[in-house]
């Protein structure tokens, strides 16, 4: 039943983590998120300290995520020329969020900002999620007329549309059906890249609602194109997290990506079934229950007042 | 003659006064305090989930015992969490703890504060308040921090189970074999590879009368110690290879779901 992990130099039952493994998994292949917002703190949750659960998350993340990729590419849903732009705007957005935390770092108060930052986003993300989604639900049930209410949620888009297409560089983004300057897709993962480091954490559950509320991409092919470009972020991240801070747990990953992989495959599967606007309102619900679980955090007195230093 | 019997009599006197005070020194020589430990060696395994730890030996009948596990002292870095701006729960600055154990276990055979006396338990470093007298905490700009950050200190150790303090733990039996004692302790598989000591001290009269020690270790060995190297020594290989794995394992799986036909 139990597993001693060598990195994180701690002993685990290898079916709890392989169990969190499939849940975060399926919440990856149904939603196109790394999971990792979930996944780190559920590890810390189970004893392992903070760095190596944040590093293995995302060497687990490399598993889950090529799973649902090879699985949304089969169902013709990855970008992958989206993905590429976002991926180049990601990386830049990365190395300037790494230099933001340093300059942060020096002058105190960076811990503050990072969870404030957790906050804010996730709180914006979620409550726009919800409601947009919960409204697009109501419109389709006392409506039944389809036509008039696309023609309404097609208004918005075209003025969308007309800003956009004044940028140069326009590219067409055949498998998502848009048209946009390459510049828009850079500048946006740039954006979520200095986020994403500043709040290390992957992207994926701001990557989405940009894909679909600012590039205006299908549902379906915004979880298969997250995924392509998470699966590269986590590759250059597990590297050299493994390479510079030794924090890969190479056998805790195997037993995540036990179960992520098959958890993926499931979500993805699932995904198929469910409505794209049931998928942004559960999303939206997880990310809300996130964060409201970062305020509890906040506001309540920890109880352990002592941490070892090292961790974020 | 009279004189002759009388220093007769002293002499005997003196010989057995003397004879009863080489038996009275020679006492606890004959229950000379021994301390064993098996195993010798620890091996930390894959399946490894910590182990059980026995402890035996020999002392003197009437002696109380305190037994003390612990790892070479260090300086231990950690963050301790304030509350900003009278709202929200933060890492607000570290503290440095100066000299102290990773791993420290006592076990006793009687409340460690009524068989040992104040100076002793100082002097030996035997229970919390012991090492928090002799252990400097400093805050990030070198300055001593307050004394309560000690107590938070054993609290988050004893959460991690490296600290603990068991009294009446140790049991005694008088017999045949000698005054013996033994004690099975529960190693904490959270306690790190390493050498650890094990001191054993015979107490009476609320003084250390004598004592005794050994050593054991805890040991990485087959693919955890290969693994834990390759970390270390091929950071860049084993980085590759956790990357590929990963990869590997979803695609595979990736292609067993679609072989399955289960993907629509």
């Amino acid at each position: 039943m139990y597993m001693y992990l060598p990195i994180a130099l701690t002993s685990v039952n290898y079916l709890v983590v392989i169990g969190l493994g499939l849940a975060v998994g399926l919440l990856s292949g149904l939603f196109g998120v790394g999971g990792g917002f979930l996944m780190t703190p559920l590890l810390m949750m189970i004893g392992i300290p903070p760095t190596i659960a944040a590093a293995t998350d995302a060497n687990q993340i490399v598993a889950a995520s090529a799973s649902g990729t090879f699985a949304h590419w089969r169902l013709g849903n990855v970008d992958v020329k989206m993905g590429v732009y976002l991926l180049v705007g990601g990386f830049l957005g990365g190395a300037v969020g790494v230099q933001v935390i340093k300059l942060l770092r020096a002058t105190g108060g960076a811990d503050f900002l990072i969870k404030m930052t957790y906050v804010v986003m996730l709180g914006l993300v979620g409550s726009f999620m919800f409601v947009e989604s919960l409204h697009a639900m109501r419109k389709k049930k006392v409506a039944s007329a389809a036509p008039a209410a696309q023609a309404k949620v097609a208004a918005p888009e075209k003025k969308r549309n007309g800003f956009f297409a004044s940028l140069p560089l326009q590219v067409y983004f055949e498998k998502s059906g848009v048209t946009h300057s390459a510049l828009v897709p850079l500048f946006l993962g740039t954006f979520v890249g200095v986020l994403a480091a500043i709040m290390g954490v992957g992207g994926g559950f701001l990557m989405v609602p940009v894909m679909v509320y600012m590039l205006r991409m299908p549902m379906h092919v915004v979880v298969g194109t997250s995924l392509f470009q998470i699966l590269f972020t986590c590759i250059e991240v597990t590297f050299l997290q493994a390479y510079s801070n030794r924090t890969v747990d190479f056998f805790l990953a195997l037993l995540l990506l036990f179960g992520s992989v098959f958890g993926a495959q499931i979500g993805t599967v699932l995904g198929k079934k469910l409505h794209a606007d049931q998928l942004k309102i559960l999303l939206a619900i997880l990310v809300l229950a996130v964060t409201v679980k970062i305020v509890l955090e906040l506001v309540l007195q920890p109880s352990l007042l002592l941490a070892y230093a090292g961790g974020h | 003659m009279k004189l002759s019997l009388l220093t007769v009599v002293k002499r005997w006197t003196a010989v057995s006064a003397a004879l009863c005070g080489l038996l009275a020194l020679n006492a606890p020589a004959a229950q000379a305090i021994t301390c064993e430990v098996t195993p010798r060696e620890i091996p930390i395994t894959l399946s490894y989930h910590g182990a059980k730890l026995t402890i035996t030996g020999q002392t003197a009948p009437d002696d109380d015992l305190i037994l003390k596990i612990s790892s070479k002292p260090h300086d231990t870095a950690m963050k301790h969490y304030g509350k900003v701006g009278g709202l929200v729960w933060m890492k607000t600055g570290g503290l440095e703890f100066k000299g102290v154990p990773g791993v420290y276990l006592v076990n006793t055979t009687k409340d460690l504060n009524l068989i040992l006396s104040e100076t002793e338990r100082d002097q030996h470093q035997l229970g919390y308040e012991a090492m928090a007298k002799a252990t400097k905490i400093e805050d990030d700009k070198g300055q001593p921090a307050e004394r309560k950050w000690f107590d938070e200190f054993t609290r988050f150790k004893e959460k991690e189970m490296i600290y603990q303090i068991e009294q009446g733990t140790i049991t005694r039996q008088h017999g045949e074999k000698g005054n013996t004692f033994e004690i099975v302790v529960n190693w904490p598989y959270q306690a790190p590879p390493g050498i650890y000591n094990i001191d054993l001290l015979a107490v009476n009269n609320g003084k250390v009368v004598d004592k005794a020690a050994t050593t054991f270790e805890v040991k990485r060995v087959g693919i955890i110690a290969a693994l834990s190297k390759m970390a270390v020594d091929q950071a860049a290989l084993y980085g590759i290879m956790s990357v590929l794995i990963a990869l590997a394992a979803g695609t595979a799986v990736g292609a067993i779901f679609k072989k399955g036909g289960g993907s629509h």
